[in-house]
C-alpha cells in the first residue's frame, strides 16, 4: 500500500512537470496552429539563464525568477519573428521542419556556450520533504501542481475573459476574419509566443529543482513527452494539458514500478497510440469541423 | 581547390604506402621496417570535443605525459616518442576516418579508441595493417577482437563485473544486493550480466534489479523507491558518472547511512558531477585498478606530474593510457627496436609490467590481468578501501 502510494506521488511530480511543458506546448498550438517543437529547448535556455544568474552574477531567487521569465519570453519572441512569421504564408510542414531547425540550433548553441558538462541547477527555494505514515512526499511536488493548477486556471481566464484573448481565439478560428474585423495578427501571435515561452521559464524552474543537473539536450526528451501529454489531453485544450501530462507522469511511473522499467516508454507511447485511434481528438480535445 | 587536390595527391600517397606495407609484411614480417625514421609515432582515437570530451583529454593527457617523460629520459631505443590524437566525438564512424588520418601521420603504433565503440571500429580497421593496437580505456568484452595485433590496459566488462561480486563477497560487505543498471548500454549491461553469473557461483543474491535507459535517465523516482523498499545494504551502479550523479541526488536521505553504492570505473570523475555538494557521493565505493591517493611512490610521482601539467588529478583514463604509452615502450625495447604490429604483438604474452595502475601480465587474446581495489568517498574525499579495511582488521 504504501509502494503504491509512494508510485503515486512519483508519478504527480513527474506528470506535473509534464503538465507545465505541456501547458506552453498547447497555448502556441491552440492559437498559432503550429507545433513548436523548439518549446523544450527554451525550457533548456531557461535553466541555463537561472544558473547564470544565482551562480555567476549571484542574484537573489526572485530576482532569477523574473531573469527567466524575461529571457524566455524574450526568446520566444525572437524565434517567432526570424524563424516562423516570414513562413506565415507557407505550409504548415516547412514551419514544422523550422521548428526542429530552431530546436538544433539552440541546443548547439548551448553546447558552444556552456560545453556539454552537466551543470547543477540553484536550489531556489528551500523546501522540506514531508512524511505522511511512512511515505515521503517532496515540497516542490506540491509546489508545481499548485503552481501548474494555479497558470492554468490563468491562462484560462485570460483567453476566456480579456480582449487579447479574445483576440487569440479569434486568430486561431480563423486568420483572415480576424484581420478583416481589425485585429493585428501578427502582434496577437507574438504575444502568444511570449506567454508560451514565459511558461517555458516556470517549467525550467521546477525543472532544475525537481531534477537538478541541466544540459544542452535537457529540453529535448522533456518536450516530446510533454507533447504526448498535450496531444493526449487534447491538443490545442489548456485544462486537457494539465491532465494528460499528469495522466502520462502517473501511467510511466505506474509501468515502471509495477511492470518493468524497460517496458515503461513503450507503455507510455502504446497509450498514446491506442488514445489516437480510439478518441483522435484527445481526451478533452474539441471535435473537429470540416471546414466548407 | 589547392588544398583538395593536395589532399588527393595525399590520399593517394597514402593508398601507395598502406599497399607497401601490406606487401612487406605479406612478404613474410620481418620487421624492422621502420630503421630509418628517428620518431616513433604513436596515434590515438578519441572524443576530444562533445559530451564524452572528459575521457577523450584524460587519455591524450596521460599518453603525452608519458611521452614526454620518456623523451626527456632518452626516449625509447635511441627515438624520441611523438604523440598526436584525433577526435572522434566518440563516433564510431568518424574514429575509422581519424584512423585514416593518423595513417597518413605516420603513425607507428597505434594507442586505439577511447571508449569502446569507436575502438572495436578502430580495431577492425587496423586489421589489413601490420599496426600494433595498444587500447588504452575501451574495456567492452568483444571489442578489440578479430586482429590478434590489439592488446588493451583496462578490464574488459565482464571481467569487471565478476571482480566486482568476488570483491563483495571476499570483503563480506553483503550477502543481498540491489543493482541499477543502464538497460540500452553495452558497458552497464555488459558488467551487470557478468556481475549476476558471478553472484550466482559466489552466493550472493541480486534481491532487486532496476533499470533505466538513456531517455529515462532524469527521473529515478521509482527505482530509488524499489530498491530502498528491498532493504539492500550495497546497491550495485554498473553505470556512468553522469547518471549516478543524478541517480545519487535523487537517492540522497531516502537509503540507511550504511549503504553502499558500488560501481566501476565508469563512475570514474563522480566528484566534479556533483561539484555543487559532494556529500551527494558519500558512501560511494568505485572499484578501479588506478587510485590517485595510493601509497605507492610510483602513483605518486605520476599524479604530481600530471597536476602540475595539467592542473587536475589524473583519473582512471588517464592513467590507463600512461601505462599503455610504458607497455609500447617495454615492448618496442623487447621486439629489439621493431615496431611492426606482428613483432610487437609476439612479444606482448612475455611482458610484465609495473605501471601506474597495478602490475600486468597479458594473454593472448588481448587482455590483461591485475588487481582491482576500491575507493570509498566521503565527504568529497576518496581514500582506498582496500587499505582502510585491512588496516582496520590488522
Amino acid at each position: 500500500m504504501t509502494n503504491l502510494i509512494q508510485t503515486l506521488i512519483s508519478g504527480l511530480s513527474l506528470g506535473s512537470i509534464y503538465a507545465l511543458i505541456a501547458l506552453g506546448y498547447t497555448m502556441v498550438y491552440g492559437i498559432a496552429k503550429m507545433l513548436n517543437f523548439a518549446h523544450g529547448d527554451v525550457i533548456m535556455v531557461g535553466a541555463y539563464s537561472g544558473i547564470v544568474a544565482v551562480a555567476q552574477l549571484g542574484l537573489s531567487p526572485w530576482v532569477t525568477v523574473i531573469v527567466s521569465i524575461a529571457v524566455c519570453a524574450v526568446l520566444g519572441v525572437v524565434i517567432e519573428f526570424c524563424a516562423y512569421k516570414p513562413l506565415r504564408q507557407a505550409a504548415p510542414l516547412s514551419v514544422l521542419i523550422t521548428a526542429i531547425g530552431v530546436s538544433y540550433l539552440l541546443q548547439n548553441a548551448a553546447l558552444l556556450l556552456f560545453g556539454s558538462q552537466q551543470m547543477a541547477y540553484p536550489k531556489l527555494l528551500k523546501l522540506p520533504i514531508f512524511t505522511v505514515g511512512g511515505v515521503q512526499i517532496d515540497g516542490i511536488t506540491l509546489l508545481t501542481l499548485a503552481v501548474t493548477a494555479a497558470l492554468m486556471a490563468a491562462l484560462t481566464l485570460f483567453i476566456d475573459r480579456t480582449k487579447l484573448g479574445k483576440a487569440m481565439r479569434a486568430v486561431s478560428e480563423d486568420k483572415d476574419a480576424a484581420t478583416l474585423m481589425g485585429i493585428n495578427v501578427d502582434r496577437t501571435i507574438t504575444l502568444t509566443f511570449a506567454i508560451g515561452s514565459a511558461l517555458a521559464a516556470f517549467a525550467s524552474m521546477f525543472y532544475g529543482m525537481t531534477y537538478v543537473y541541466i544540459k544542452p539536450t535537457t529540453g529535448a526528451m522533456p518536450g516530446i513527452k510533454a507533447f504526448t501529454a498535450a496531444v493526449f489531453g487534447g491538443i490545442g485544450s489548456i485544462p486537457g494539458a494539465m491532465l494528460g501530462g499528469i495522466l502520462l507522469g502517473l501511467i510511466e511511473q505506474m509501468s515502471k514500478t509495477y511492470i518493468s522499467t524497460l517496458w515503461a516508454d513503450a507503455i507510455v507511447f502504446a497509450v498514446l497510440v491506442v488514445m489516437l485511434v480510439v478518441k483522435p481528438t484527445g481526451l478533452l480535445g474539441k471535435p473537429m469541423q470540416e471546414k466548407v | 581547390m589547392k588544398k583538395r587536390a593536395f589532399a588527393m595527391l595525399m590520399a593517394v600517397v597514402m593508398a601507395f604506402s598502406l599497399m607497401a606495407c601490406g606487401n612487406e609484411a605479406d612478404n613474410g614480417g620481418s620487421g624492422g621496417t621502420d630503421d630509418a625514421a628517428e620518431t616513433i609515432k604513436l596515434g590515438g582515437v578519441g572524443p576530444l570535443t562533445g559530451g564524452y570530451a572528459n575521457y577523450g583529454l584524460s587519455v591524450q593527457h596521460g599518453a603525452e605525459l608519458a611521452a614526454k617523460e620518456i623523451n626527456a629520459a632518452g626516449g625509447v631505443n635511441g627515438k624520441q616518442l611523438e604523440v598526436s590524437f584525433q577526435d572522434s566525438q566518440g563516433d564510431p564512424e568518424s574514429a575509422v576516418a581519424s584512423y585514416g588520418k593518423l595513417m597518413d601521420w605516420g603513425m607507428n603504433v597505434c594507442l586505439g579508441g577511447v571508449l569502446s565503440g569507436e575502438t572495436a571500429s578502430v580495431v577492425t580497421a587496423a586489421k589489413a595493417d601490420d599496426m600494433f593496437i595498444m587500447e588504452t580505456t575501451g574495456s567492452a568484452d568483444k571489442c578489440i577482437d578479430g586482429n590478434g595485433k590489439a592488446f588493451r590496459i583496462c578490464f574488459y566488462d565482464s571481467y569487471q563485473g565478476t571482480a566486482a561480486a568476488d570483491y563483495l563477497k571476499d570483503n563480506a560487505l553483503a550477502d543481498e544486493v540491489g543493482v541499477l543498471y543502464q538497460s540500452d548500454n553495452d558497458y552497464s549491461a555488459g558488467l551487470y550480466s557478468a556481475f549476476v553469473a558471478e553472484c550466482e557461483k559466489a552466493g550472493v543474491t541480486v534481491k532487486e534489479a532496476q533499470t533505466f535507459t538513456a531517455a529515462t535517465a532524469t527521473d529515478f523516482s521509482t527505482q530509488v523507491n524499489a530498491l530502498v523498499n528491498s532493504g539492500v545494504k550495497v546497491v550495485f551502479i554498473p553505470i556512468y558518472a553522469e547518471e549516478a550523479s543524478t541517480f545519487l541526488t535523487q537517492a540522497k536521505g531516502k537509503f540507511a547511512e550504511d549503504v553502499y553504492f558500488f560501481g566501476g570505473d565508469g563512475l570514474d570523475g563522480i566528484l566534479g558531477k556533483v561539484s555543487q555538494d559532494v556529500s551527494i557521493a558519500d558512501n560511494v565505493l568505485m572499484m578501479t585498478p588506478f587510485a590517485a591517493d595510493s601509497a605507492d611512490p610510483k602513483v605518486q610521482a605520476f599524479v604530481k606530474a600530471y597536476e602540475e601539467s595539467y592542473g587536475a588529478t589524473p583519473d582512471q583514463f588517464a592513467a590507463d593510457a600512461y601505462d599503455a604509452v610504458y607497455t609500447v615502450k617495454a615492448a618496442v625495447e623487447t621486439a629489439g627496436g621493431s615496431t611492426s604490429g606482428a613483432d610487437l604483438a609476439a612479444v606482448m604474452t612475455s611482458l610484465t609490467l609495473e605501471g601506474v595502475t597495478g602490475t600486468m601480465t597479458w594473454n593472448a587474446d588481448g587482455n590483461t590481468n591485475k588487481a582491482a581495489s576500491a575507493i570509498l568517498y566521503k565527504n568529497g574525499v576518496g581514500t582506498l578501501f582496500g587499505q582502510e579495511s585491512a588496516g582496520a582488521a590488522a
